[in-house]
């Protein structure tokens, strides 16, 4: 097609872009209840010991404080290892009242934290997805792209892997209670130390 | 032919329709062609399936990847009308589970995809399987098909360095990767045959691969002694495959034509071949400091000799054949670990 006079001459072309998923968001769950009594999962993944350190902090003070912890470790994305994984976060969610879901501090494994966690939130449990900073702009997009934008990310600081146990003591204390805010547990629970 | 996509009014000028695909951030830095309509429409009588078929859903952002929307891409990229088929066996490929897209779209890792074509249609549609074939060789087939899946990845899918992926370094394959293998040189059957296919498919076979790593060597003659360091190579101590699940991914080794008839003759059995390179894919344990020995340990890694092999089993080696007739040069491309590669068969309309 020619333009005006005077003007470039024009021709038309196919947008190649596709629009993005998931703009509708998910139902999200909160416990709304004091911890004692409950059952709380927490996913922890066999790539980070950071996480690792923190997630078994945090399941002595759940214990500490009348919840019972459930830990689950994942390591696959594929294959056998990756079926028998998703087949345990299944269970998780299912046996749980409420689950912690880390660590999304690369880019599939925050892809795979949000995939988990969002399975724990389809099974209609509350759930916390614990990434790191530097990846909380990936998870938030994985979570809106998955239908569940409003997924509850909690954010540590980034690195946590090659840190002393002490810093990662300071920083499991420190979100801690954010964790528990998160998924809605109520009365005066996580003082940490 | 009415179209779903959205028309949009550009320069017809090349240097000014090259601005507008930057601003408009259509491309993947480089110059695209028009995808007019009369472009995208020859692609789709190329297409077994109609222009509103659903190929999937290409993640970061689980964009719905029609035949049509994959059509505009691969007008973009140049690609022959008569090789779209290629294009969405591909893009088939990647959307199975098993190959794990949403996993190596938004990786820190710089794993693509990396297209292997085996079938009698590679010289028609120009896939370089000779000399030059990961890059230079300018096959029309190559350059365009690996291109217009990156693309599709990057328009439909939403993949995009820094924003949906946090890819550390990319790799220059993730702007398209596609060869051939030179079945014609090989004394074993092609990828394709031993995935079941038939000689007479042509089929394309996705690997999540992380870079083309480069073997050379001219100090032996002896097929097993040559095999042995191959498999040493491959078995580096930063490799993915040390990090995760030692029985997921699978490690591609080009060799040269050459080399393939010397390897053909001491391993008729491309089975026997694949065993030994397993049988010395690994590292003794002492190459690794001790945080990482412990780590390996406790996985279960380490055998009773002390070694520590790169995978599972023998047959997550895929020797192929290709490139020029250079008698001392060998490319593996590293896997990403949790990815299973995955074959399509080329489909064209009836």
């Amino acid at each position: 097609m020619l333009g005006l006079l005077g003007m470039s001459a024009t021709i038309w072309v196919r947008r190649p872009t596709a629009a993005p998923a998931g703009e509708v968001s998910a139902p999200t769950h909160r416990l709304d209840r004091p911890l004692p009594g409950l059952t709380i999962g927490i996913r922890e993944d066999r790539a980070w010991r950071s996480w690792q350190h923190i997630g078994d902090v945090w399941a002595a003070w759940l214990d500490r404080d009348g919840a019972s912890p459930r830990t689950v470790e994942t390591g696959g994305q594929v294959g056998v290892p990756g079926s028998d994984d998703r087949r345990r976060i299944d269970e998780l969610a299912a046996a749980v009242d409420a689950a912690i879901v880390g660590l999304g501090t690369c880019g599939s494994c925050t892809t795979f934290t949000v995939k988990d966690a969002v399975a724990v939130e389809a099974a209609g449990k509350p759930v916390v997805a614990v990434v790191c900073d530097e990846f909380l702009v990936h998870a938030q997009n994985v979570a809106r792209h998955l239908g569940h934008g409003d997924l509850k990310i909690l954010a540590l600081p980034y690195p946590l892997e090659a840190r002393p146990a002490a810093d990662l003591d300071d920083i499991a204390a420190e979100y801690y209670p954010r964790v528990l805010a998160l998924l809605g547990v109520t009365g005066s629970p996580g003082t940490a130390s | 032919m009415k179209f779903a996509s959205e028309a949009v009014e550009v320069a017809a000028a090349p240097q000014e329709f090259y601005e507008r695909t930057l601003a408009e951030r259509w491309s993947d830095g480089a110059p695209v062609l028009p995808a007019t309509d009369e472009a995208v429409a020859a692609l789709l009588a190329h297409s077994p399936y109609p222009a509103d078929h659903v190929v999937g859903v290409l993640p970061p952002i689980n964009g719905v990847a029609t035949v049509e929307l994959v059509a505009v891409n691969a007008a973009l990229a140049g690609v022959e009308p008569a090789s779209f088929p290629y294009v969405l066996a591909a893009l088939d490929a990647i959307m199975e589970p098993e190959w794990n897209a949403f996993g190596l779209t938004t990786t820190t890792s710089s794993v693509c995809p990396m297209l292997i074509v085996n079938g009698p249609g590679r010289a028609a549609a120009a896939i370089d399987h000779r000399a030059g074939c990961m890059g230079g060789a300018a096959g029309r087939g190559s350059m365009t098909i690996g291109r217009a899946v990156a693309l599709c990845l990057r328009n439909i899918g939403g993949q995009r360095a820094g924003e949906t992926t946090k890819t550390v370094f990319g790799q220059p394959a993730r702007a398209g990767f596609c060869f051939g293998e030179w079945e014609e040189r090989s004394p074993w059957p092609s990828l394709a045959v031993r995935r079941g296919f038939a000689a007479t498919d042509d089929v394309v076979t996705v690997h999540g691969g992380k870079g083309t790593f480069p073997l050379a060597d001219i100090h032996n003659d002896r097929a097993d002694d040559l095999l042995r360091l191959i498999a040493k190579s491959t078995a580096f101590p930063l490799s993915n495959m040390y990090l995760g699940n030692p029985e997921n991914g699978e490690v591609v080794i080009a060799f040269n034509p050459m080399w393939a008839e010397r390897f053909g003759a001491a391993f008729p059995d491309i089975a026997d071949l694949q065993a030994y390179l397993h049988e010395w894919a690994w590292q003794p344990i002492e190459v690794w400091p001790d945080a990482n020995a412990a780590i390996l340990r406790d996985r279960g890694r380490v055998d009773a000799a002390g070694r520590v092999a790169l995978v599972s089993g023998p047959e997550q080696f895929l020797p192929i054949v290709c490139g020029g007739l250079g008698s001392l040069h060998a490319i593996v491309l590293p896997s990403f670990g949790e990815s299973q590669s995955q074959s399509k068969v080329v489909v064209r309309p009836a």
